[in-house]
């Protein structure tokens, strides 16, 4: 079974994907899915009613608010990054999670480069699919190399302003 | 001025331990060009014609001495011992190796200096008044808010990756230093109705292919309600900037796509959902504030002898105080411009020499304080009167005391064709040659104001788009060809330049620009600068006057 | 004619290939006439595998300029003789032959190896 970089309390570990990602023009398999938003839009209702677990994959020209009402009965939102400096990825995944308190799994895939954990992590993402071959030890060392932050984003962090308030 | 705490340095410290991590990994060979020169980018590192070119971040255009001699340490160190000033108020190595960078950063980092976000599409320096806090003009420090914005847009992890490079500039007098309204985002600091402080918001200003004045979104905005509202306008430009054409991807193109008032509908619609979740906290701007609290200044009477002997026995000084000083909001003290224009010289240079002199010149007389403007050239913001005509003795020794501020040979100049790849054509040169022709010191202050801005290239650099004669180099079948503009503003009278006629050859611009002066002395009035007549008569005697021997 | 160019990784010098090796001095480069586009090609694209020696390699167009062959284009040739603004910095310091003809060297022309410096889309 695939694998795919996965979050939790702050470790990084290859965890067991269940999820199949399904192109428009194919069909749909067994066992959990992952659909376009297009597909979603047309067939979600039928897929979810099978018993299923049901993902959507998100382009960046796409906008999570299409989502916002099924959002509890999807269990992934996998945010595309056709190109890594398309950055509109990062605004997607910190709405689901602040605006729309998304409790799901948010993946990122496409052109996912682990320079990019540290950015992804503080805007919500917590599962990934590496597209240059890195570890789940190189995503974790990454995702940690900054002892503080200065803004306040999806990971609750606290910012520099509020560790100055404890001090 | 802001002092890093322990935070903030390992803020510096962690970014720079982080790009050593990736410059390893680069020269290993674990990453592409492709997928390290993003990172590399948002370090300030580009890669130009001869070299690597290092793009050291001076936060609002303002330095300690410490913090400059360690500029000039660097400069001697890893580079040729020079470094440029630019139009965004940083410091430019131009003879930088990749494999000395982490070091070099390091260094900054131990003054509490850095190079992040000077380059990237990411929110980069925020250009600030050099003014701010010796003016009487403002109505709030700038370096306040700057300092805020630097922190809040500091490895933003939601907007690091925007379509394109995103400017501020905040400015607090009535007289804009800062060209605000040709910024992404210019901040006007106001007063609101019931006196409450706030800022008027430009949006979508730029210069570039496509220059545009920007138009204000929102009248008033409170202060306290900056970052929720900054992150509004990011986070519609981040959704909806244009990123299939590079040329087309600035916040300006969306907001002139979509009209001022649509654009200003969807802030305001994104603003109510981020709500004052988004702002800072007041004792966070209070703890920045504080930070600017006014210095130990003196009580000095208004008048100093020491300072009036010297102007009334030495012509040179007087004409320095002239041009060069500006009056400061205590008495006795005064604002003093030192210029890198420097007759045949490269404009915004300064030799390693020269950055440890400016150094102990603020060390000991002004208050450890030091300002880069936007036209290349330093302030010392806090020199009493009584300490002038010392100061201007070292300052003249050194080759920075030349009487030229705002004159035709304060010209702003980017590196163009002899450093940097995106060139068509050489600007160094272009100006070099008219600071010689126009070198008689009497000259200058009879023509008066006269801003000249030449750009090698359609980036603009060198805002030639906003000078009051504008150069523009372009590529003419493989020649060096200059397209000249006139009646552009940087200023509070923002206005973009119109084109003159054709291009002219390198060797007819310096002649050309001679041509359009003699024609403003001719026609001016009562007192106008060239930027006046040149309103009031528009093109047509300029254009006759440059292209005659055409008829 | 034409030569191979590129900027050194670790140092961004600019450098100039001949039979398989990158050499600093643009008097030593490598000419391919116009009957060796092979060769040419096949060099650019050696030089692209090596991305941890040189940074974007590119072919240039050159020109005669009195005995010696010129880069057709102002950026190539300030990129083999160094900035105009600083006689003292860059290649040019070493002087010779074909540093002066690079100098002096007259007119120029749009060249096909600029485009890429220029990432037009």
């Amino acid at each position: 079974m695939p694998t795919r970089i996965k979050l939790d309390h702050g470790r990084m570990a290859l965890v067991e994907d269940p999820f199949t990602h399904v192109a428009d023009d194919e069909g749909v398999p067994h066992g959990d899915v992952i659909v376009s938003l297009t597909r979603f839009q047309a067939e979600g209702e039928r897929l979810l009613s099978d018993g299923r677990l049901v993902g959507v994959r998100l382009e960046p020209s796409e906008e999570v608010e299409a989502l916002a009402y099924d959002l509890p009965r999807i269990a992934v939102v996998a945010v595309a990054f056709p190109k890594y400096r398309d950055g509109r990825g990062y605004t997607a995944a910190r709405l689901l999670r602040e605006r729309y308190a998304y409790a799901g799994e948010v993946r990122a895939v496409g052109d996912v480069l682990r320079e990019q954990a540290g950015f992804m992590v503080r805007c919500g993402f917590d599962a990934f699919e590496p597209a240059d071959g890195s570890t789940p030890q190189a995503w974790e060392q990454a995702a940690h190399r900054h002892r503080h932050v200065y803004q306040r984003a999806a990971d609750a962090r606290a910012p520099a302003y509020a560790e100055r308030g404890e001090q | 001025m802001y002092r890093y705490d322990g935070i903030d340095k390992e803020i510096l410290a962690d970014r720079a331990a982080e790009f050593r991590g990736q410059v390893v990994r680069r020269l290993a060979g674990e990453m592409t060009e492709d997928q390290f020169k993003p990172l590399r980018l948002m370090n300030g590192l580009y890669l130009q014609l001869h070299a690597y070119m290092l793009r050291v971040a001076i936060p609002y255009g303002s330095l300690n001495s410490v913090q400059l001699r360690k500029l000039a340490w660097i400069a001697r160190t890893y580079d040729k011992g020079y470094g440029h000033f630019t139009t965004r108020t940083n410091l430019q190595f131009h003879w930088i190796k990749l494999a000395d960078t982490p070091d070099i950063l390091d260094a900054l980092a131990s003054v509490d200096m850095h190079a992040i976000q000077t380059s990237g599409n990411c929110i980069r320096n925020v250009t600030a008044d050099p003014f701010a806090g010796a003016t009487a003009e403002e109505l709030d420090d700038p370096r306040v808010w700057s300092e805020a914005i630097r922190q809040w847009s500091s490895l933003h992890p939601e907007f690091s990756f925007l379509p394109r490079k995103f400017k501020l500039a905040v400015t607090a007098s009535a007289k804009d230093r800062t060209a605000a309204k040709v910024h992404d985002i210019g901040l006007l600091l106001r007063r609101g109705r019931d006196g409450a402080l706030g800022f008027e918001v430009i949006v979508g200003g730029g210069l570039g292919r496509t220059p545009y004045v920007g138009p204000t979104i929102r009248e008033f905005l409170p202060a306290a309600r900056l970052f929720s509202y900054l992150e509004a306008v990011l986070r519609v430009y981040n959704r909806h900037g244009r990123r299939d054409n590079i040329y087309k991807a600035r916040i300006k193109i969306l907001v002139s796509a979509l009209g001022a008032e649509e654009f200003a509908r969807q802030v305001e619609a994104e603003w109510e959902k981020v709500g004052t979740a988004g702002d800072l906290p007041d004792t966070e701007l209070a703890r920045i504030r504080a930070a600017f609290a006014p210095m130990n200044f003196e009580t000095l009477p208004a008048r100093s002898e020491a300072f009036e002997t010297a102007r009334a026995a030495n012509p040179a000084f007087a004409r320095f105080v002239r041009n060069n000083v500006k009056p400061h909001k205590k008495a006795g003290y005064a604002i003093v411009e030192v210029s890198l224009k420097a007759i045949g010289e490269t404009p915004g240079d300064a030799s390693a020499e020269q950055m440890d002199v400016v150094a102990d010149l603020a060390e000991r007389y002004g208050q450890d304080d030091i300002r880069v403007t936007h036209e290349q050239n330093l302030v010392l913001p806090h020199i009493r009167l009584d300490d002038l005509p010392t100061v201007h003795g070292v300052l003249a020794q050194a080759g920075l005391a030349t009487p030229n501020i705002g004159l035709v040979s304060d010209i702003i100049a980017c590196p163009g064709l002899d450093y940097c790849a995106l060139a068509n054509a050489r600007a160094i040169p272009v100006a070099q040659h008219i600071a010689e022709r126009f070198a008689d010191p009497d000259r200058a202050e009879n023509i008066g104001e006269l801003k000249i801005k030449i750009s090698g290239c359609i980036n603009a650099c060198g805002h030639h788009h906003v000078g009051h004669i504008g150069i523009l180099g372009v590529d003419k079948k493989g020649e060096e060809f200059y397209q000249l503009t006139l009646g552009g503003s940087g200023a509070e009278d923002a206005a973009v330049g119109s084109i003159l006629g054709p291009a002219l050859p390198a060797a007819r611009v310096a002649e050309a620009v001679d041509v359009l002066v003699e024609v403003y002395l001719r026609e001016r009035q009562d007192g106008e600068r060239f930027l006046d007549t040149f309103r009031r008569t528009g093109v047509a005697p300029f254009k006759e006057a440059v292209y005659a021997d055409a008829h | 004619m034409r030569a191979l160019t590129a900027n050194r990784l670790t140092d961004g010098e600019v450098v100039f290939w001949k039979d398989g090796q990158w050499v600093e001095r643009f008097a030593d480069a490598q000419l391919f006439g116009d009957d060796e586009a092979e060769a040419a090609e096949a060099a650019e694209a050696h030089g692209k595998c090596q991305f941890t020696v040189v940074v974007e390699p590119y072919l240039i167009d050159l020109t005669e300029a009195g005995e010696v062959w010129a880069p057709v284009s102002y950026r190539e040739r300030l990129r083999a003789l160094g900035p105009t603004n600083h006689l003292h910095h860059g290649k040019q310091v070493e002087g010779g032959d074909v540093v002066e003809a690079l100098q002096h060297a007259s007119g120029a022309a749009r060249s096909k190896g600029r485009v890429d410096l220029i990432k037009r889309k």
